[in-house]
C-alpha cells in the first residue's frame, strides 16, 4: 500500500513538472543526412532554450540509439538550432526516428513531433545492399557494416575476409557487424560478404584500410650545374593502391612521380604527398654549389699505353664541368687485383695510371665528385679495357744441383705471369770459363726448366736468361761448386730436423763468405736420379728459415742442404735430414738368416731400403718364437758389415724349448728410442743411403704371417707356429725335447767389429715414450697406454715413464705374447722371423733370469769393446 | 596435338573435333585454376556460391539438337564468355589495384588466349558441319556490362561470376565436343561411320 502511494505521488510530480514548464517544444524539426560521413544534421526552430534533449531510435525495432541532453545555440541569422550527430552505423542501414525537446534546468518542454530518416531497408528498396561500401579508412579504425537482405531473402551470415563474424539485427532486413582495430588491406581491399542461409553471396562491401603517406629523405641536387633533380623515399607502405587511393606527389606545386626534375635551381623545395587518408610535407634547401653530383664520364679512351703505365681520358656531357674542380676515382682491375686511385683537377678528363704490370689486361672505370663542397660521388662510367705492352722478363731464379762431383743440373723456376712480362719464348743457358775466357750457350724452349751439365774444371759459372717477344731478361748466375766439402757438409753427419706443423725450421751459424746470401735446397733422400729438387733463397743477414713446400709427404725422408753463395763460390755448409711425419717401416727386415756354428747362432739381416724405412731406424728387437710363445731376447745392438749393409747379432745362452720342434727368431724394426739416444746403436744414415738400390725382399716370410695371426688372435688363440711356415732361410728343425744352447762368441767370419765405436748395448730400448734427448718427427701420434704389467715389466719401463721419443703408432702390437700381457711393444715395425736349428737363450723373467740376461749383456758388451 | 589426316573431309573434321575437345578440356583446367586464384586473391570462402541469373544466355543445349546446332549454341556461349572476360580484364586494369598477383594476372592472359583458340577451333567445326558458315557480327549484349555503379564489391562479384561462367562453359564445351567426336557415338559420328577415319591423336 505505501509503495502504490509513492508511485502515484511521483507520477503526479512528473505531470506537474511538465505542465508547469513554460518551454515550448521545438518546431519544424528537420533531418539532413551526410551518408558518406555518417553524420545526421538536426535543425529545429522555436526552441528558446539552449539545451535540448535529443532521442534517436531505430524506427523499425524502436531501439534507442541516442538519448542525451545536448547544447544547441540559436543561429541568429536564421533563428534555427542545429545539432550534429555522427552515427556509428551507416545511415542507410535502417530508418532512424528523431525527436527533440527543450530543456531549461529541470524544466522541459513537450517532445517535438518525431522525424524519420528513412533507411534503405524500406520495402520499396527490394535489392540487397551493404554499407558502407568502398570506404578508405586508417589502419586501426573501428567500423560497422550492415547487410540489407533482399525482400523475401533469408539472412545467413557475415564474413570479414574469410572469417565468420557475429551480427546484430537492426531491422527486419538489416544485420550489422562491427569490426575493431582493422589491419591493412590487400591491394584490392578487404571484403565483407553477406550471404544467405544457403551460403550464396547476397551482397558485400569493400573497405580499404591503410596509412596516410609518409615519405622521407627529400634530396635535391644538380648534375648539369643548372637544373635540379629531386628524389625521395616512399617511406612507410600505405597499403592503398589503384588510381583512386594511391599516393600522389607534388614538388613545389608540380605533379611528380618518385623523382622530379626542375629546370632552375630554386634553393627551396617542398614535397607534398597525398592520398585519401591525408598528406605529408617534406622540405629541402641548399645552395647549388653544395649539391653538385657529377654525371658519369663518357667515352673513356686510352690515348697512350705502355708497359708500366697508361693514360686514360674521357669526356664530360656538360660544358660547365670545365670550370668545376673535380675529384675523381679511377678503379683499375686486373686478373689478380683491384685498386683505386684518386686524382683532382679542374674539368679533369685525363689521368695517368702508374705501376701497371706489363702484358696485363686492365679494366678501368671512373667516377667523380665536386672537390669543393663535396656532396656525393657521381655514377661510375662504363668500364674500359686495355692491355699494357710487354717488357723483357725478370731474371729467373736458378740453382745448380750436383748429382755428383762431375754431374749436375742447372735448375730454374718457371716465371710467374708477373715476372714474365709477356709470353716466355725460351731460355738461354751459358756455361762460363773465365780462366779460359770461353763460354758455351744453349737455347732451350720455354717448357724446360733444367739442364744437365757435365761439370768439369773448365766451367765455373752458369748463366740463365729468359726471353720473351719484348727481349731478354737480365742474366741469373750461379757459381759451380768445384769441390763439395764432404757430402754432408762441414759437420759430417747430417742433423735431423723436425717438422713443426708448417715447415722445417732450419738455423745455422752465419758464414763469412755468403755475400749473396744462402740457398737451401731439398729433395727426397731416397731418390737416385732425376730427383725433384726445390730450393729457397735466404738473405745474407739471415741465419734461419722455415722450409715450406706443398710437395712434402709423410714417411718420406728429405735431405736439406745449406749453401753459402758469393760471386766467387758456392759452399755447402750443412745438411739435415727430416721427415714431415714418421711412419712405421713399410716392410720387414730383409734376408734375416742364422749362421750356426756349434752352439752359437749368428743372425744377419739386411738394411731396410730407405724408402721403406719411413722414419729413422733406431734399433731392432729380436724375439724368439717357441711354440705358442714369443719371447723377447732383447734389443741387441746390431753390427754392420762395412760396405755390405748386412747386420748381425750373436746370441749365447741356454734355451729349453721342449716340446717345440723349432725355435723361430723374429726381428722387429724398433722405432722406439730410449731416453739415452747415445746409448743406442743405429746404422749411420750415410751408410743407409747406399742401400737404396738393394734388391727388395718382396716375399713376406711365412712365419711372419703366422706371427701376425698369433698377435691378432690374442690370448684366446694360442696357436702353435708351424715349422712349414718358416722362411726359406730356415735351416730346418731339431725335434728335440730339451736342448741347451750356449753362445761362446761372435762368428767373426760373418761379422765385423768395425762400428764398435757406436755399439752400446741397450736391451730396454723398446719403449713408446723416450727420454728427453730425441724429439720425434710426428704429427700427433700418441702412444697407447697400457696399464698392464706383464712378466717383462721389469725390463720394459712403463709407457710414458720418459718423454723423449714418441713413435708413430700406425702399426700396433698389444704384445708379442700370446696372452697379450707382457711386452709394451706398442709401436713396432713388421717382424721377420727365422727358424733356428738350435735353441737359443731363453728369456727368463725371474730375478735369476734377469741377472743372467744382464751378465750376458755385459759379456757381449765386453766382447765387442775388447774388454776381457 | 597435331592429328594425322588420312583423308580430307570427315577424317580431318574428326581430328579437328578431337583437337577442339582436347583444347576445351585444357581450357577448363585453366579456368578452374583462374577461379581458384581469384578466390584466394579475394579471400572468398570456398563454400560461398554466386547466385543470380547467368551472364551467358543461350538456349539450352538439348540432346535433341543436331550436332551443328549444338555447336552453334556452344560457340555463341563461348563468344559471350570471351566478351565478358575481355570486359573483366579491362575493368580490373582501369581500377588498377596493383599487379601484385603475377600468377593471377598471367592466368587471366592464358585463359584469354586459349579461349580464343577454342573459339577458332569451334568455328572451323561449324564451317565443316554447315558447309560455308555465314557469320553474323558478334552480338553486343549490353546486359553483360559491369552493373556495379562504381561499387568495388559489385565489380568483384561480377568478375567472380564471369570466372564461374567460364568454368561452367568450358566444361560444357569439353563434354559437348567429346560427345561430338566419333568415339562419342553422336548422330554426326554415326552419319560418317564407314568412312575411312584418320588416326586420332590424343593428348
Amino acid at each position: 500500500m505505501p509503495s502504490l502511494f509513492l508511485g502515484i505521488l511521483l507520477l503526479g510530480l512528473r505531470v506537474t513538472e511538465s505542465q508547469a514548464s513554460g518551454l515550448a517544444p521545438p518546431q519544424q524539426v528537420r533531418l539532413d543526412a551526410d551518408t558518406e560521413a555518417q553524420k545526421l544534421l538536426v535543425t529545429w526552430e522555436d526552441g528558446r532554450a539552449s539545451t535540448f534533449d535529443v532521442e534517436i531510435l531505430r524506427t523499425e525495432l524502436m531501439e534507442i540509439v541516442f538519448n542525451e541532453t545536448v547544447v544547441a545555440t540559436e543561429d541568429q541569422s536564421t533563428g534555427k538550432h542545429q545539432w550534429n550527430w555522427t552515427s556509428p552505423v551507416p545511415l542507410e542501414c535502417t530508418s532512424l526516428s528523431v525527436k527533440v525537446r527543450s530543456r531549461d534546468g529541470q524544466d522541459v518542454s513537450e517532445w517535438s513531433s518525431q522525424q524519420i530518416l528513412p533507411g534503405l531497408d524500406l520495402p520499396d528498396n527490394t535489392d540487397s545492399q551493404m554499407y558502407p561500401e568502398g570506404k578508405t579508412v586508417p589502419v586501426g579504425s573501428n567500423m560497422t557494416f550492415c547487410c540489407i537482405v533482399k525482400e523475401g531473402q533469408q539472412f545467413g551470415s557475415l564474413l570479414y575476409k574469410d572469417t565468420l563474424v557475429k551480427e546484430t539485427m537492426l531491422s527486419r532486413r538489416t544485420y550489422a557487424t562491427t569490426m575493431t582495430n582493422q589491419g591493412p588491406s590487400n591491394p584490392s581491399g578487404t571484403n565483407v560478404v553477406c550471404s544467405d542461409e544457403k551460403k550464396m553471396i547476397i551482397t558485400g562491401a569493400v573497405v580499404f584500410v591503410g596509412y596516410p603517406p609518409m615519405p622521407s629523405d627529400l634530396v635535391c641536387e644538380t648534375h648539369d650545374l643548372i637544373s635540379v633533380d629531386c628524389q625521395w623515399s616512399k617511406g612507410r607502405e600505405t597499403y592503398l593502391f589503384g588510381m583512386a587511393r594511391q599516393t600522389y606527389y607534388t614538388l613545389n606545386g608540380r605533379d611528380s612521380n618518385m623523382r622530379c626534375g626542375l629546370e632552375q635551381w630554386d634553393g627551396n623545395w617542398t614535397l607534398v604527398a597525398r592520398n585519401l587518408l591525408g598528406e605529408f610535407r617534406l622540405t629541402d634547401a641548399a645552395e647549388l654549389g653544395h649539391r653538385v653530383r657529377p654525371v658519369a664520364p663518357v667515352n673513356l679512351t686510352t690515348p697512350e699505353v705502355y708497359s708500366w703505365n697508361a693514360s686514360v681520358g674521357w669526356l664530360w656531357k656538360y660544358n660547365g664541368y670545365e670550370r668545376l674542380s673535380l675529384i675523381c676515382q679511377v678503379q683499375r682491375t686486373s686478373h689478380s687485383n683491384s685498386s683505386t686511385q684518386t686524382y683532382t683537377g679542374y674539368g679533369l678528363n685525363t689521368v695517368v695510371l702508374k705501376d701497371l704490370q706489363p702484358d696485363e689486361k686492365y679494366n678501368v672505370k671512373v667516377r667523380c665528385g665536386s672537390q669543393k663542397n663535396f656532396w656525393k660521388w657521381g655514377e661510375w662510367s662504363l668500364p674500359l679495357s686495355f692491355q699494357t705492352k710487354m717488357d723483357r722478363p725478370v731474371a729467373p731464379d736458378i740453382w745448380l744441383w750436383m748429382d755428383s762431383d762431375n754431374l749436375g743440373r742447372v735448375l730454374w723456376k718457371p716465371l710467374t705471369k708477373s715476372e714474365s712480362h709477356g709470353q716466355i719464348s725460351g731460355y738461354e743457358v751459358t756455361l762460363w770459363s773465365p780462366e779460359e775466357n770461353s763460354q758455351q750457350t744453349l737455347t732451350l724452349p720455354q717448357s724446360m726448366y733444367s739442364l744437365p751439365i757435365n761439370v768439369t774444371d773448365r766451367w765455373s759459372k752458369v748463366t740463365v736468361t729468359a726471353r720473351n717477344p719484348a727481349g731478354v731478361s737480365l742474366p741469373a748466375n750461379v757459381v759451380i761448386p768445384r769441390h763439395l766439402p764432404g757430402k754432408n757438409g762441414g759437420k759430417g753427419r747430417p742433423n735431423s730436423v723436425t717438422f713443426n706443423g708448417s715447415g722445417f725450421p732450419l738455423s745455422w751459424v752465419a758464414h763469412a763468405n755468403a755475400s749473396c746470401g744462402y740457398v737451401v735446397d731439398w729433395y727426397n733422400t731416397s731418390c737416385t736420379h732425376d730427383c725433384n729438387v726445390e730450393w729457397t733463397r735466404v738473405a745474407a743477414d739471415n741465419t734461419n728459415t722455415m722450409v715450406q713446400s706443398s710437395n712434402f709427404f709423410a714417411g718420406v725422408r728429405y735431405t736439406f742442404s745449406l749453401y753459402a753463395c758469393s760471386s766467387e763460390s758456392t759452399v755447402l755448409l750443412e745438411r739435415w735430414h727430416g721427415y714431415m711425419q714418421e711412419l712405421v717401416p713399410s716392410r720387414t727386415v730383409p734376408r734375416l738368416s742364422p749362421n750356426q756354428e756349434g752352439s752359437d747362432v749368428q743372425l744377419t739381416w739386411d738394411q731396410i731400403p730407405l724408402e721403406h724405412q719411413r722414419g729413422f731406424i733406431l734399433g731392432y728387437t729380436v724375439y724368439l718364437t717357441n711354440a705358442s710363445h714369443l719371447t723377447l731376447l732383447g734389443n741387441p745392438s746390431p753390427l754392420t758389415l762395412p760396405g755390405t749393409g748386412l747386420m748381425c747379432v750373436c746370441f749365447q745362452g741356454t734355451l729349453d724349448v721342449k716340446p717345440s720342434p723349432h725355435s723361430m727368431v723374429h726381428i722387429v724394426e724398433d722405432s722406439v728410442w730410449d731416453s739415452s739416444k747415445e746409448a743406442l746403436v743405429t746404422v749411420p744414415e750415410e751408410d743407409e743411403e747406399g742401400t737404396g738400390d738393394e734388391e727388395a725382399d718382396t716375399d713376406e716370410p711365412a712365419s711372419l704371417r703366422y706371427y701376425n695371426q698369433v698377435v691378432e688372435e690374442g690370448s684366446s688363440s694360442r696357436g702353435r707356429p708351424h715349422a712349414s711356415d718358416s722362411s726359406a732361410s730356415s735351416t730346418g728343425s731339431m725335434d728335440s725335447g730339451h736342448t741347451d744352447v750356449t753362445y761362446t762368441g761372435i762368428q767373426t767370419s760373418a761379422c765385423s767389429l768395425a762400428p764398435m765405436a757406436h755399439f752400446q748395448p741397450q736391451p730396454d730400448a723398446s719403449q713408446c715414450a723416450g727420454g728427453g734427448g730425441y724429439r720425434p718427427q710426428m704429427q700427433s701420434a700418441s702412444c697407447p697406454e697400457d696399464p698392464q704389467t706383464g712378466p717383462e715389466e721389469h725390463l720394459q719401463p712403463p709407457v710414458g715413464s720418459f718423454g723423449g721419443y714418441q713413435p708413430q703408432c700406425s702399426w700396433k702390437q698389444d704384445s708379442p705374447e700370446a696372452d697379450g700381457g707382457g711386452l709394451d711393444q706398442a709401436c713396432l715395425g713388421s717382424p721377420t722371423s727365422v727358424t733356428s736349428s738350435q735353441f737359443l737363450l731363453p728369456y727368463d723373467t725371474s730375478e735369476e733370469g734377469k741377472e743372467h740376461q744382464s751378465s750376458a749383456s755385459t759379456w757381449f758388451h765386453n766382447l765387442l769393446t775388447g774388454k776381457p | 596435338m597435331a592429328g594425322t589426316r588420312t583423308r580430307r573431309g570427315a577424317g580431318s573434321e574428326q581430328s579437328r573435333t578431337a583437337r577442339a575437345a582436347a583444347l576445351a578440356e585444357e581450357l577448363h583446367h585453366e579456368c578452374t585454376l583462374l577461379l581458384d586464384l581469384y578466390r584466394k586473391k579475394e579471400t572468398f570462402a570456398e563454400e560461398l556460391t554466386v547466385g543470380g541469373e547467368s551472364l551467358v544466355t543461350v538456349p539450352p543445349l538439348s540432346s535433341q539438337l543436331s550436332p551443328n546446332d549444338m555447336l552453334w549454341r556452344l560457340y555463341s556461349a563461348l563468344q559471350q564468355c570471351r566478351n565478358l572476360l575481355e570486359r573483366a580484364i579491362g575493368r580490373e586494369e582501369a581500377v588498377g589495384n596493383g599487379g601484385d598477383r603475377a600468377q593471377y594476372e598471367n592466368q587471366k592472359k592464358t585463359v584469354r588466349d586459349r579461349l580464343g583458340h577454342l573459339l577458332a577451333s569451334t568455328r572451323l567445326l561449324l564451317e565443316d558441319g554447315a558447309g560455308t558458315a555465314a557469320f553474323t557480327p558478334e552480338p553486343k549484349n549490353s546486359e553483360i556490362d559491369y552493373p556495379g555503379n562504381g561499387s568495388p564489391f559489385a565489380l568483384k562479384l561480377w568478375i567472380y561470376r564471369i570466372f564461374n561462367e567460364l568454368e561452367h562453359w568450358t566444361l560444357t564445351a569439353s563434354k559437348t565436343l567429346k560427345a561430338l567426336h566419333p568415339d562419342g557415338a553422336t548422330p554426326k559420328e554415326r552419319r560418317t561411320r564407314g568412312r575411312a577415319r584418320g588416326r586420332r591423336t590424343r593428348r
